[in-house]
């Protein structure tokens, strides 16, 4: 019965709200909405719960002085501070604001810039060329990043000056970009987007059945 | 003779001049819209009616006002002017249930008004269905048709041959890899929110690899960045354990929220694997651009990655940095895969089946696109 009710539940309203995409009229949006809302209405309650989580997890590494324990008090000092200033004066609070823009944002971006340094290391390990896929993928990317640049095109249009078809092939490196990206790059990921909705329709229907349960903790 | 025909000339000047101001003063006539007409907006709640009427091309006229009754009263003007182009307008305002007629006027450059004749009284109702979506449905029956088709089928234990997955094979090796060194297992479950499939699919393969954890007795840690997941999977872990006859060995402190913010998290996890160093890492679900941070830091300190998402922009990121990807269909077959039970396994041959006739429809599409006839293309492009 603790299994039957969920899957029950799951079964009416997987399709009620298949149905409701089919259906303008408006007991039928209604019904989304409401539907929608009982969702939203979980989340405050989870994440007080998520809170309290994140506070024991701290308290146990500064109780068990695992490594790096000093720093879940900059944890602790980080929410009280949020709390104290964000809970009575709201978001729009000057000092919130303050703090959101010259101490949450800048870290945020150093994360992301983080990310030209590993696209580097990356991009060094998936483009030797080390078999003819490689290759390929090398000769690939070498022509979508000059194509990417505007000395990409100035050196393709020096280098065809250089032959009877400068004006036919003029800015050739974007043109050839362009291409990639617009036919096998597109075909690729149409392929892949085709796939995941194939898969997204039958994990549905698996769900609404009650074939795929393990969501609701174990597989049985 | 000279006397008169002086008069003459000045008679004839006089009533030209006359004709002259009287013909110049006159305005253009300007003739009201035509072809005026109300309707019930088709594919809505019943809560617009839309008007519609034929404009006229140099007339003088510079912009349309809508005017209303309701229940055969009194016409009112509703909504701003509209430009001169412009020939239909979607009346947002309606009282429900109550009949609505129109007219339609014309507004001149010299502010003179010309009215339509008025149109037939509309009420508007809701439509139980769109049919704009008529395609959409069709083929969300062909498609679940043929899914539970082959779940029908494979009740009656026919063999499914499912083609290696090698992504999915490694989750053994990887679990197995963590158990010899003595170190955890890292699962990453993503950004994206207990709604989303891709989440829901990492959820279910986590089911699968805490059963593995649970036999192995390997530390599985779960950084979470949405609390209705971090709830879920906690439960989904436990009753692994459990199911498996470990409950002991179930930790929910390995199972924890980290942060809701993007950033915050990869630099949490980042920390995670550099100063626990897990042996496995699991990447599953739905990431944006933080993928490759994770990826690439798990990489560094020589961890097995094992990815999977369907969001095809990190797909290239994940493959370079990790051993193994799921790539996009895959991430939701694996439940199937690594479950092996026959039903879940049909459902596999029904998205097959899907594929097929995918591949069918383009092929015959651009067939026919060749010969001219492009029926089919107007067909699909029509979904609204």
């Amino acid at each position: 019965m603790k299994r039957q009710i969920p899957l029950i539940l799951c079964f009416l309203f997987g399709v009620v709200m298949l149905l409701t995409q089919f259906s303008p009229h408006s007991l039928s949006q209604g019904i989304y909405e409401e539907v929608l809302n009982w969702a939203r209405i979980i989340t405050p309650f989870a994440l007080v719960f998520s809170t309290i989580t994140l506070l024991q997890t701290h308290i146990t590494r500064i109780r068990r002085q695992t490594e790096h324990w000093q720093y879940s008090f900059l944890v602790f000092g980080g929410i009280a501070i949020m709390v104290v200033v964000g809970i009575p004066f709201g978001p729009q609070n000057p000092v919130f604001e303050w703090l959101f823009n010259n101490v949450q944002l800048p870290m945020d971006a150093t994360m992301f810039s983080l990310l030209a340094f590993f696209i580097a290391s990356a991009a060094y390990r998936a483009f030797r060329a080390r078999n003819l896929e490689a290759s390929l993928l090398l000769i690939t990317a070498v022509i979508v990043m000059l194509g990417n640049v505007p000395v990409g095109d100035l050196i393709w249009n020096k280098l065809i000056s250089l032959t009877p078809w400068a004006d036919t092939y003029a800015n050739g490196s974007s043109l050839m970009k362009q291409w990639i990206l617009d036919n096998p790059n597109l075909s690729a990921r149409r392929g892949i987007i085709l796939g995941v909705s194939l898969g997204v329709i039958s994990q549905s229907i698996r769900i609404i059945l009650g074939i795929e349960r393990s969501y609701l903790g174990g597989g049985d | 003779m000279t006397y008169n025909k002086t008069i003459l000339y000045i008679v004839a000047c006089t009533i030209l001049f006359l004709y002259g101001t009287f013909a110049f003063s006159q305005e253009p006539e300007t003739s009201p819209p035509s072809n005026v007409t109300a309707v019930d907006t088709p594919n809505d709640d019943g809560s617009s009616i839309t008007v519609t009427w034929d404009t006229a091309e140099d007339s003088g006229i510079v912009g349309y006002k809508i005017l209303r009754n309701t229940d055969a009263g009194e016409f009112e003007e509703i909504g701003e002017q509209l430009d001169a182009d412009v020939s239909e307008y979607k009346d947002k305002e309606i009282i429900k249930g109550k009949e609505h007629a129109y007219i339609v006027r014309a507004i001149t450059e010299t502010e003179a008004s010309v009215d339509s004749l008025q149109t037939e009284a509309v009420r508007a109702t809701g439509q139980w269905f769109h049919s704009g979506k008529i395609q959409l449905f069709i083929a969300m029956i062909i498609f679940c048709g043929a899914i539970l088709g082959s779940i029908y089928l494979s009740r009656n234990n026919q063999e499914v041959f499912v083609r290696r997955i090698p992504g999915l094979e490694a989750v053994d090796e990887a679990i197995g890899r963590a158990t010899e060194m003595g170190r955890s297992i890292l699962y990453v479950l993503g950004l994206g929110g207990v709604s989303g499939p891709a989440t829901i699919a990492s959820m279910t393969i986590l089911g699968q690899v805490a059963r593995r954890t649970a036999d192995y007795e390997t530390t599985l840690r779960v950084p979470c960045n949405d609390p209705i997941v971090l709830n879920v999977v906690r439960e989904m872990v436990k009753a692994s354990y459990l199911d498996e006859g470990r409950p002991d060995a179930y930790s929910e402190e390995d199972i924890f929220f980290l942060t809701d913010s993007q950033f915050a998290y990869a630099a949490g996890v980042d920390g995670m694997m550099l100063r626990e160093k897990p042996a496995a890492i699991f990447l599953q679900g739905t990431f944006y651009a933080e993928s490759l941070i994770l990826a690439e830091t798990g990489n560094s300190i020589g961890a097995i990655q094992i990815a999977g998402t369907d969001s095809e922009h990190q797909l290239p990121f994940l493959i370079t940095a990790c051993d193994y990807t799921l790539i996009g269909e895959e991430l939701y077959a694996a439940s199937a895969y690594l479950s092996k039970e026959p039903m879940q396994l049909g459902s596999l041959r029904g998205q097959d089946w899907g594929k097929v006739l995918i591949f069918l429809t383009i092929v015959f599409g651009v067939f026919l696109e060749l010969i001219g006839v492009n029926w089919i293309t107007t067909f699909l492009q029509r979904v609204s």
